[in-house]
């Protein structure tokens, strides 16, 4: 009996072992498509004002603009009525997609090289990669989630998460005055010249 | 269905029950409604719907902060500073001494800081460390001529050392970062690591050099004891430029976003 016991437990850890492994791969495939496709937009974009609007459907297809701006914002967006949240995230996408742009430099390709991912928690995959670019190098780490396919939720760059810079700035602004001080902010920064 | 399929679909149930306990448990229930979605279009709208997913996942700034009214003064002079002076003349370094030249002075200037991070190494009883940091500097200041070419790049063992110093000593040793700072010139720091700021100067060369010939006092003269403390200022001013550029930009709040950046590296450094 004990020895059936141990026999389904050890099948029982098998199996977990196999399911994240498999999302781990499956995730860390994702992140490499996404990361191949921004480089090609990236090689063949000669300036940086088109590189925000070129990279715009390709970070959608891979991004969870939704996601980030919930967590961005934080508890507050329970506040947020339905029309604000849409009008909070358009902006944030767009400052998402300027704030990564600015880390390419438009006809220049980094080297990347891609870690062993580990998983957080269930359903999360973070990715540790290190990035060669200009002589200089430093860690990127994305952290992916699962919502409908593999979707990039934040990037943290040397340990800084742009999410968490974020809701540091968008929580100051939601104590001074509520879901319009964020959204105002948000889209003043948003409509900021390149 | 044989009984061997019951007891793979018995499997299969366990891990799914187990997963799904993992999950919530990890983390807090508080997702608000499914409204959210509204705007985010319909490949996140499942997305935003999921049970588990934290609005608090991000914590605010985990800094305190009772200077800062003082704080925001100092980092918008700063700030001007950087525009009006430093900046233009980082440019005009950059524009001037070619970038082969500015990597040897970058390089050459690193190596000189060897004391700083080999005592630290060894304060973090890091012995393996302080033996690679030993072994990159005679490597660098021989075969590297004086430290202007990383050769030690070139031996596995010596690449890629992690940079130490004093404030991440105190950090590992356990002492608190304290209030934040923002310090005149030097920009973001806290309690804890203006204080390791003090101990890496007194560690570095460079600060002996001035004190062994009778300290900073200006004698006139534009002579080595001066210009090998500016020269250390220059060669450091594009990346900084640079990082404060990059923590700045496209920021909604300049001061709460380089503190957050600050804050948040440190904290990496620290517990790398």
């Amino acid at each position: 009996m004990n020895r059936c016991l141990l026999l389904l437990l050890a099948s029982v850890i098998l199996l977990h072992g196999k399911v994240t492994a498999a999302s781990t791969v499956e995730a860390e495939q994702r992140l490499k498509t996404a990361v191949d496709e921004v480089l090609v937009t990236a090689r063949n974009t000669p300036n940086g004002k088109e590189l925000t609007d070129n990279l715009r459907p390709v970070l959608q297809k891979y991004v969870s603009f939704g996601v980030m701006t919930r967590r961005a914002v934080g508890p507050g967006w329970r506040q947020f009525s339905k029309d604000q949240k849409a009008e909070a995230t358009k902006h944030f996408t767009t400052l998402v997609i300027r704030t990564y742009a600015r880390k390419l430099t438009p006809g220049k390709e980094p080297s990347i090289t891609f870690k062993a991912a580990s998983a957080p928690a269930p359903g999360r995959i973070e990715v540790p990669t290190t990035v060669l670019n200009d002589g200089s190098n430093y860690t990127v780490t994305y952290r992916l989630e699962q919502a409908e396919g593999w979707r990039i939720t934040d990037v943290v760059i040397e340990g800084v998460s742009l999410i968490a810079n974020y809701r540091t700035q968008l929580d100051a602004q939601f104590k001074k005055g509520g879901p319009n001080a964020v959204i105002k902010s948000l889209s003043r920064s948003a409509d900021r010249p390149k | 269905m044989k009984p061997r399929s019951y007891l793979a679909a018995l499997l299969v149930l366990t891990s799914v029950t187990f997963l799904t306990s993992c999950a919530s448990t990890a983390r807090k229930s508080t997702d608000d409604s499914g409204s959210a979605a509204a705007g985010v279009g319909p490949r996140d709208a499942k997305s935003v719907q999921t049970k588990e997913d934290d609005l608090d996942e991000y914590a605010a700034s985990s800094v305190a902060d009772p200077l800062e009214p003082i704080n925001r003064v100092t980092f918008w002079l700063n700030d001007g500073i950087y525009r009006i002076v430093l900046r233009p003349l980082s440019k005009g370094y950059e524009l001037v001494i070619p970038k082969v030249v500015r990597t040897g002075i970058y390089n050459a200037y690193e190596n000189v800081k060897y004391p700083v991070r080999l005592v630290n190494n060894v304060l973090q009883g890091n012995l393996p460390g302080a033996g690679q940091e030993t072994g990159k500097f005679l490597v660098n200041s021989t075969l590297g001529l004086g430290g202007i070419l990383l050769q030690s790049d070139k031996f596995p063992a010596l690449a890629h050392v992690p940079d130490v110093d004093t404030g991440q000593t105190f950090g590992r040793w356990g002492i608190g970062q304290g209030a934040y700072l923002v310090l005149p010139l030097l920009g973001p720091s806290t309690l804890r690591d203006t204080v390791g700021l003090a101990g890496d100067y007194a560690l570095n060369p460079v600060t002996w050099v001035g004190v062994m010939t009778g300290g900073f006092l200006w004698t006139g003269s534009l002579d080595w004891t001066v210009s090998i403390p500016a020269v250390n200022t220059l060669r450091s001013l594009p990346e900084y430029m640079d990082n404060y550029d990059a923590a700045t930009e496209d920021a909604l709040d300049r001061y709460l976003a380089a503190r957050s950046v600050y804050i948040q590296y440190r904290a990496e450094v620290i517990s790398k």
